[in-house]
């Protein structure tokens, strides 16, 4: 018997791309080229790799929104459970390919729960009995059993997100793929998804996850990881993730685990902490059993910052601060803070702690009620808009919500010129600022076509024009890959060690580890917790409560009872004690 | 903040069906419609207080007070000068006073408001879906009134994100209030442009989610929602057909209109 065109893709594939190439009209470059993936039955597959590599792309193309919806050049075979697509509209495929995106708020159409989850339903036309039947137990699947009648606004990011991937479940599709479903959520909505996503596996649901950070995707089947619209590396995660170089390379965040064993010469993969210390305690037998106390290791740079801190006057006062929106509950609640200059703070609390109405009050975008805002030993109230902004300068976190020039040089100019600078001296910051966030070469381009990373790097430059000596800076690398999350901290540690106290919120636990030296913790508006960031890794039960996990490098430390805040710095630690 | 109107409560108006109630706010609107005088307004005004208490939607009225009484006060007042009918209680060069004057002026500014407090009792009593499903049933195809539901949803997405781009900007030294009319509109051109493009993700971000959900495999969807009717809403209906015709009779009859002598 002749074979089938099919017969090499197995009987047991769920999603399969034969030869798939796709270059978006205006794009230059092949988003995809001539790629071949397969997704068999049951499993989990993960999809690593830079911003821009063709991740979304490759599963745009699995319901079709790729080439139906996005315009562009599409060529080769698209297969789900083996039958080609040909024709297909994008809502066609939704009852055999579930689709999960980034963007939360733009997948929710409903006023209540229970609607949201049959909103799908009613579209492929499911009797009214039979939708009825399946809300229940698809809510119960995400974990958001009774929440039937609540109003979807009023959920969590989490929340929001399993909503979302409960009104996919409920159409029962074969395959599900979720496009960095957690990358605007904070850890403990992370972790709610990425549990859900566990639960998803087990029972036998076809699963395709496009995520940054390697750690979460050490339980796939298989790690696919891209670069420039092809695949490089398709392998099981012990493969895959003892590549460090070449992880690195292609934007994505290698583990800890794995970084803090290849630093140490064994090349070998461990899927949990708990192997982790297992191997490394096998090789280095003489390494200290678990100490009830965690020793420091003494970090000179944290040192010389301390020395600094205590000889300048504080930049900043927040003297008893509370605050309440009209009707609403208290949002601050008797905040004291101080900063000085050269300072690296990290703030950081679950959604709705007040961490961006704390630093709203800062830069005076919101007025005090009670309490007080000093800025340079003056009451911010009496302070004018504009010697505010040449003391504190905020990034919001959406870079979009500011970027409105023609021109990157003219973003950048916006600032000075509103303050009434002169033009040889916005000429003199801009050139400055820009060579500062490494894009003097895009002076003349226009920003809307500039990537992600870069938009926000002219965010940072058009705030820097003003030359805050406070830097606040909201969520700095949402969004980000790997590559540009590096490129953004180093550009924030550069302005820092030039003298500007950096105010960071966010939500990244090694962003905090390596890059802070203090901690401010919020819980329901209160101070919880405000000092050294190493002393912060070691306080147990406060990071129990605020479900702030620390970086995976620390939780190691812990275990052979060291306060470790870095790979390499655990590393040396291992060696030196072996 | 909320960001319906939507009280989920279970009074007798939130329980009919929504066909009745997109109806009701047909004959509220075509019965505010014909009449200008106060006393002529005067019921529909009752009747809406009424159904504020019976709904428990006062919440809503208290969030929008501002507007209503703006509402109210500057048109009572702008007609009250800019209608120089009947004979003079003030007469100057600028103001022309008289009881025409006066009567029209608060009809305009009742009228306004009862078109107001109309919108506000049904978005109260009535969620998004709905909505959708009274639309549909009076001939509406299940697409525009989708469409329609869905713009509720997106007006306030659009005004969050517009506050957000105002402060960003205002960190940076912008001033919004400057110079004439013409610059004030100008000088807004560093908001507008970062909230079209947000707008413009969003909307293709959502119109992507949205056929990822399988939205237009099919021209007439399903509904999860059964809306029955029931001898509640044929009463209903039959109180508002004659409380339109009522209405149409006293304009008809020369009742409703302010005489200017």
């Amino acid at each position: 018997m002749k074979p089938r065109e099919s017969d090499h893709i197995s009987a047991a594939s769920a999603a399969a791309l034969e030869g798939v190439s796709f270059t978006y009209a205006g794009g230059g470059r092949a988003a995809l080229q001539q790629l071949r993936f397969e997704l068999r039955r049951g499993e989990m597959v993960g999809i690593m790799g830079a911003s821009g590599a063709g991740k979304s792309t490759l599963a745009k193309c699995l319901n079709r929104i790729v080439p139906r919806f996005e315009d562009g050049e599409f060529g080769g075979v698209v297969r789900i459970s083996g039958r080609a697509l040909d024709g297909e509209r994008v809502c066609d495929i939704a009852p055999m390919v579930g689709m999960v995106f980034q963007d939360f708020e733009a997948q929710l159409f409903s006023t209540n729960v229970a609607h949201e989850v049959a909103f799908a339903m009613e579209q492929i036309g499911l009797p009214r009995k039979e939708i009825a039947a399946r809300i229940g137990p698809a809510l119960d699947a995400v974990g958001l059993a009774g929440f039937d009648d609540r109003d979807p606004t009023s959920l969590s990011g989490g929340e929001k997100q399993r909503l979302a991937i409960a009104s996919v479940l409920a159409l029962r599709p074969g395959v599900v793929v979720l496009d960095e479903p957690t990358s605007d959520l904070d850890p403990e909505g992370k972790a709610e998804v990425f549990a859900l996503i566990r639960r998803m596996r087990e029972q036998g649901l076809s699963l395709v996850v496009i995520e940054h950070e390697a750690e979460e995707l050490r339980n796939c089947d298989r790690i696919v990881v891209l670069r420039d619209g092809e695949i490089i590396v398709d392998g099981p995660p012990a493969e895959v993730m003892i590549r460090l170089a070449l992880l690195e390379e292609c934007g994505v965040h290698p583990p800890d685990v794995n970084r803090v064993m290849a630093l140490i010469g064994i090349e070998r993969h461990a899927a949990s902490i708990d192997e982790a210390e297992a191997i490394i305690r096998a090789r280095y037998p003489r390494l200290p059993a678990v100490h009830e106390e965690t020793a420091a290791i003494t970090d000179r740079a944290s040192a010389q910052a301390g020395a600094t801190v205590e000889d300048t006057p504080a930049l900043l006062r927040v003297d008893h601060l509370s605050f309440a929106y009209p009707f609403g509950p208290r949002v601050l609640d008797d905040v004291c803070l101080e900063i000085a200059a050269g300072e690296f703070i990290a703030i950081i609390g679950q959604n709705g702690s007040g961490k961006t109405t704390l630093a709203k009050h800062l830069v005076g975008l919101i007025a005090t009620g009670e309490g007080k805002i000093k800025i340079g030993g003056r009451d911010r109230a009496t302070l004018h808009a504009a010697e505010t902004a040449h003391q504190v300068g905020y990034v919001f976190q959406n870079p979009d919500h500011q970027i409105f020039a023609a021109t990157v040089a003219d973003e950048v100019a916006f600032g000075p010129r509103n303050f009434g600078l002169d033009d040889a001296e916005i000429a003199r910051r801009s050139e400055e600022v820009l060579s500062a966030v490494n894009l003097t070469a895009e002076r003349e381009r226009d920003p809307f076509l500039l990537s992600k990373g870069e938009r926000q790097r002219l965010a940072v430059a058009s705030v820097l024009a003003l030359r805050p000596r406070v830097l606040i800076l909201d969520e700095p690398t949402t969004g980000l890959d790997y590559r540009e999350q590096r490129r953004m901290m180093g550009l924030i540690g550069d302005l820092n060690r030039a003298g500007i106290a950096i105010v960071m919120i966010t939500h990244t636990p090694w962003l905090v580890a390596e890059y802070a030296r203090r901690v401010v913790l919020l819980r329901k508006g209160r101070v919880m917790f405000d000092g050294d960031v190493r002393e912060f890794f070691t306080r147990d039960e406060l990071l129990a409560n605020s479900s702030f996990r620390p970086p995976e490098a620390t939780l190691l430390g812990r275990r052979f009872g060291v306060a470790a805040l870095r790979p390499d710095e655990l590393a040396d630690w291992i060696t030196g004690h072996a | 903040m909320p960001i319906y109107l939507y009280l989920d409560n279970s009074s007798v108006v939130h329980r009919l069906n929504p066909t009745v109630k997109v109806f009701a706010l047909f004959i509220m609107f075509w019965s505010v419609y014909w009449v200008d005088h106060p006393l002529a307004l005067l019921p529909l005004g009752l009747l809406m207080v009424a159904m504020a208490q019976l709904t428990g939607s006062w919440p809503n009225f208290y969030r929008l007070r501002w507007l209503f009484i703006l509402l109210i006060f500057f048109t009572t007042l702008a007609w009250m000068v800019f209608y120089r009918k009947g004979p003079a209680l003030i007469n100057t060069r600028i103001i022309h006073l008289s009881r025409a004057s006066l009567m029209f002026g608060l009809g305009r500014g009742l009228k306004l408001a009862e078109l107001l407090a109309t919108s506000v009792l049904f978005l109260s009593t009535t969620k998004v879906e709905e909505f959708t499903a009274g639309l549909q049933r009076l001939g509406v195809p299940y697409r525009v009134g989708f469409a329609i539901t869905l713009s509720f949803r997106l007006v306030p997405l659009f005004i969050d994100s517009a506050l957000t781009v105002v402060q960003a900007q205002s960190l940076r030294g912008y001033e919004f209030n400057r110079g004439g009319p013409l610059e004030r509109v100008k000088r807004y051109v560093p908001v507008v442009i970062p909230v079209f493009m947000g707008a413009l993700r969003k909307a293709n971000n959502m119109a992507m989610a949205l056929e990822a959900r399988g939205f237009g495999i099919s021209a007439v969807p399903t509904s999860y929602i059964d809306y029955p009717i029931d001898t509640r809403d044929r009463v209903a209906f039959a109180a508002l057909t004659g409380l339109g015709v009522v209405y149409f009779l006293i304009y008809y009859m020369g009742y409703g209109a302010i005489s200017v002598n």
